[in-house]
């Protein structure tokens, strides 16, 4: 065998040669002294570079421990911002939503509140009759109240509450009565209490309400719903009462109604005594006004055989004539 | 596997950041990088990522930046100023510049081999013939040692 070179002797003493090599190159040292001593040296050398790989070696510390989670490679970024982001988005999406609904909805109310209620208000109160109908229809029941004093108002007895209502009520009633006025049709409605055409039925559901109706029964806002009635009244398809207590003493009635898809009153007139329908409905309008009982007596009898089983919320509605009397 | 790899990782990032927290830093990413792309040969994979990071990092860093680094280093050691200290800093700086001295190639097969790889793993990662390895170490063993020497005895050896 040749002599070993230098790159076969750092990897002989470095250990990495295959096993054959390895015998081989014993087998050479065996017997070449020159070569012995060159592995000497190589032995020192590789010995010395080593020191002085060591000299430079960084300080030793500890070894930190490894936390996987600590460190995230960028790729899995996404991964792991995925579903906050979807989170996120969804209640964007629903803030979104909920808002432009939002306004939706109230760009609906808007126009039976305050567009229409402030160029109907001046009408109203010129018409003879509508600033009366816009009264009766908007009157504030005080039940305990208004006993007391006959001459007075039903909205004097009860401190700024009932004013305050009164202007609500006005504030709904106007458009109301202006649309009333109109000759043929009778549309969608809103008014306080004080009706006694209206025949209060069994209470229902807010939803029930929103069915009948076709859409958000109104009420007085700021004041707690006690119940919601189903009525019926001649001349509307539906008819609900939005009860809701004001104070102790005080209770407002919202009575929603919604315009008969038919003209009702064709079809009423066609009845038994159609002159004296009006004539009755009149004279018991007018007479609403000077008593409670005598009118609602007469249009039961003429018209309304339904009437007659006016509940016990005729009984307790004497404010509304009492209120009414004091009108124009 | 990490401890042991750690080290050698962080010894053979040293020697060519020359800055113990920046090849701690080095290391630790290689790993995490490890865990993300499982190799079949991690220590060997962790060992090439490493080279890359640290040209990366050396083509990055400013020349400006590791002066300045280099000053700090030994504005803390000159702090805590024993003959020893000392000593081993300016050792240090000359096994450094001893290194500098050696050509790239031998450089990084002399650095592998101290960080614990085998001549395989070297081969392997270097692209040369595991049968020129030994070659390879042997010269690059001769020169640290000749141009260190030359730098402690104030001659300045030619480079090449």
């Amino acid at each position: 065998m040749s002599h070993v070179d230098d790159g076969m002797l750092h990897a002989y003493l470095d250990g990495e040669l295959a096993p054959a090599e390895a015998q081989g190159v014993d087998a050479h040292l065996a017997q070449c002294p020159g070569c012995r001593e060159r592995l000497e040296e190589e032995r020192a050398l590789i010995a010395r570079a080593g020191e002085l790989l060591a000299l430079a070696a960084p300080p030793d510390r500890e070894v930190p421990p490894f936390r996987a989670g600590d460190v995230k490679p960028p790729a899995r970024l996404w991964w792991q911002v995925r579903q906050p982001l979807a989170w996120a988005a969804t209640i964007v999406l629903a803030l979104g939503i909920g808002t432009y609904l939002g306004r939706g909805f109230e760009a609906l109310r808007e126009p039976e509140t305050a567009a229409d209620a402030e160029p109907a208000r001046p009408q109203a109160l010129e018409t003879p009759l509508t600033p009366e109908r816009a009264r009766r229809e908007s009157r504030v029941t005080v039940p305990g109240a208004t006993r007391k004093p006959p001459a007075a108002p039903a909205s004097v007895p009860a401190p700024a509450t009932p004013e305050r209502a009164e202007y609500i009520a006005r504030q709904r009633a106007a458009p109301v009565a202006a649309r009333a006025e109109a000759p043929s049709a009778q549309a969608d409605s809103v008014s306080l209490d004080g009706e006694h055409d209206v025949l209060r039925g069994p209470p229902i559901s807010v939803d029930s309400a929103r069915l009948l109706l076709g859409r958000d029964p109104l009420a007085v806002p700021g004041a707690p719903i006690r119940a919601v009635y189903r009525a019926r009244q001649l001349g509307y398809s539906a008819v609900v009462i939005v009860e809701q207590p004001l104070d102790s003493s005080t209770v407002i009635e919202v009575v929603n109604k919604r315009a008969s898809p038919l003209a009702l009153n064709a079809v009423v007139v066609a009845g038994p005594r159609p002159r004296r329908r009006f004539a009755g409905r009149r004279s018991r309008r007018k007479g609403c006004r000077s008593t409670a009982t005598t009118p609602r007596r007469s249009g039961s009898a003429n018209l309304w055989p339904a009437a007659g089983r006016l509940p016990a919320k005729a009984a307790a509605a004497p404010p509304a004539g009492e209120a009414v009397a004091t009108g124009p | 596997m990490y401890r042991t790899t750690y080290r050698a990782l962080v010894r053979f990032l040293y020697r060519k950041v020359w800055d113990a927290e920046r090849a701690e830093d080095l290391a630790q990413e290689a790993f995490a990088r490890a865990l993300v792309h499982k190799p079949d040969n991690a220590r060997g994979w962790l060992f090439i990522v490493a080279a890359n990071m640290a040209r990366d990092d050396a083509r990055r860093a400013a020349r400006e930046r590791r002066h300045l680094t280099l000053l700090t280093a030994e504005a803390q050691e000159s702090n805590s100023a024993t003959d020893e200290a000392l000593e081993v800093e300016s050792d240090r700086a000359r096994v450094r510049a001893a290194l500098e001295d050696l050509s790239p190639r031998d450089r990084e097969v002399l650095l592998l081999w101290d960080s614990g790889l085998s001549y395989d793993e070297i081969a392997t990662q270097t692209g040369l013939a595991r049968g020129a390895i030994g070659t390879t170490l042997s010269r690059a063993r001769r020169r640290l040692v000749q141009a260190y020497e030359a730098g402690k005895s104030g001659k300045h050896v030619a480079r090449g």
